[in-house]
């Protein structure tokens, strides 16, 4: 994952894969564990948003009065009731992969 | 005569452009104008609003530091202008006007002394900046929508004239029993959280609440509810657009802060695809209250023609606002925002949900770790250690 406050402008996932290994990867991934959903965890697919977010916030020990926020595709937030079984469907990358970026909030000054 | 007056008027306001000429409906904090029929009215709506800007030559902050917030005190500046229309609403209400020159409302006194640049006035830049320090803020370093909400949190409690719930709603979400609860906390609310017909039960519990204002109703903290937002990574996504409109279309509207990257803006409206805004970067010398209290108020109130800015020129970071008076207030807005949910096309900007989510309570209840019967199966697919993947399971 990349430092906190610093947005993830690209992704090295994919500079540093090509399409086909990544597709490649995620096809193992599918086939082996069929109720997990490849984002750079493996998460079970009945996760909740919700869930993730409080995961991630923990693992990064956030204090819960830091902004904290996950954009799927570098674009939109998701609703936090979603599952990600459903996020997988809507928004899985065409190599298989689910991209998310977490992101606090830019800072104002001059 | 007339034409004087325009001479002067274009002197010194030169710089900003004149209002435009449209037949696009004006919103300003929930309200809605008519550009080319009530053109006075909307400068006069604008004009009422307070503005805090820049200023110098006030108290070192904290005795020793800095006298001017010039080039770091923007989104402070903002988060005063925000909470400064909470209280005019608070005090005053959306429809007061300012008059210019007047001797003013008592309270509109009172409500401008909170913001004075004096150590011990509840909102002045000194008490933002020195309560950021305990946000992992340093005096003078500059702030994000979220650090001045978080702030403003804390000031409020404090303010024991508007007795303000200030709320900010975190993670995109607003959960609709923890506000009941924060703007009436001697209601009990008992077992609501486990019972699954919660909110049936709340308002069950409302109808017969015991605690009443003077005014004959059932008490209510006004409520400030802030909510941190990010509309996209470096630009705002396009399909929050249509949303954050409606926004400043709600009664309810604080309007929005915000800016363009870098410089903090407070966005109190919208006329066709450009947002309305009061700036802060002007630097005013600082105000001396009189002995009796009274404030030289002309420079609190932005007296020129509104500036304004495309949409897509706005930093995706941002915190809406909103005000609810009464319960019934806040009952009306979760009404609202739940019919803009609906709408095609657009993508809400922030979740409304009954109650909260109950794996948010319990951190322990994730105590997801990695499982190691299936690593053993992963590490097949990599040939290299960094790339492996951090296995999560229920």
């Amino acid at each position: 994952m990349t430092p906190y406050d610093k947005p993830q402008l690209q992704k090295p996932f994919k500079l540093r894969k090509s399409f086909a290994t990544r597709k490649l990867e995620v096809a193992g991934i599918r086939s082996k564990f069929p109720n997990k959903i490849p984002t750079k965890f493996l998460v079970p697919a009945e996760l909740t948003m919700t869930q993730f977010i409080t995961i991630i916030r923990n693992r990064m020990a956030l204090l819960p009065t830091q902004a904290f926020h996950l954009l799927i595709n570098n674009s939109g937030l998701s609703s936090i009731s979603l599952t990600m079984a459903q996020v997988y469907r809507d928004h899985q990358d065409e190599d298989g992969f689910l991209y998310m970026t977490y992101a606090s909030q830019e800072m104002f000054g001059r | 005569m007339d034409a004087a007056t325009l001479t002067y008027d274009t002197l010194r306001f030169g710089e900003f452009e004149e209002f435009p000429e449209t037949q696009e409906p004006v919103w300003i904090l929930g309200k809605e104008f008519n550009a080319l029929t009530e053109r006075d009215d909307i400068l006069s709506d604008i004009t009422s609003r307070l503005w805090f800007t820049y200023r110098k030559n006030f108290q070192p902050i904290g005795g020793t530091g800095p006298t001017s917030d010039t080039g770091w005190g923007c989104m402070l500046r903002c988060g005063q202008m925000i909470l400064g229309q909470a209280l005019v609403c608070r005090h005053l209400g959306r429809d007061w006007q300012w008059d210019k020159g007047q001797k003013q409302r008592d309270a509109y006194t009172s409500l401008l002394n909170a913001f004075v640049d004096k150590k011990d006035s509840c909102y002045s830049i000194h008490q933002i900046a020195q309560m950021g320090v305990g946000e992992g803020k340093s005096i003078g370093q500059w702030y994000g929508p979220n650090t001045v909400a978080q702030v403003l949190k804390k000031l409020a409690m404090f303010d024991s004239w508007s007795r303000l719930v200030v709320h900010v709603a975190m993670d995109n979400t607003v959960v609709i029993e923890e506000i009941k609860r924060l703007c009436m906390p001697w209601l009990d609310y008992g077992g609501a959280c486990a019972d699954p017909e919660g909110a049936g039960m709340l308002n069950g519990c409302l109808e017969g609440a015991g605690a009443m204002s003077e005014e004959g109703g059932p008490l209510w903290r006004p409520l400030v509810l802030l909510i941190p937002l990010r509309l996209g990574l470096t630009d705002i996504n396009e399909a929050y657009i249509e949303t954050l409109k409606q926004c400043f279309m709600l009664p309810q509207s604080l309007g929005v802060i915000g800016g363009k990257p870098n410089s903090a803006h407070y966005f109190i409206g919208y006329v066709g695809e450009e947002l309305i805004y009061l700036d802060p970067h002007t630097t005013q010398p600082a105000v001396e209250p009189s002995e009796d209290g009274q404030v030289p108020d002309d420079t609190y109130h932005c007296q020129h023609p509104p500036c304004r800015m495309h949409i897509c020129e706005l930093d995706p970071s941002i915190a809406a606002g909103f005000f609810c008076q009464t319960e019934d207030d806040f009952d009306d807005w979760c009404m609202r925002v739940r019919r803009l949910s609906c709408n095609r096309g657009s993508l809400p900007m922030f979740e409304l949900v009954d109650s909260q989510p109950s794996h948010m309570v319990s951190v322990d209840v994730l105590n997801l770790t990695p499982d190691f019967s299936d690593s053993d199966r992963l590490e097949r697919f990599f040939d290299s250690e960094d790339e492996e993947f951090e296995i999560l399971s229920l």
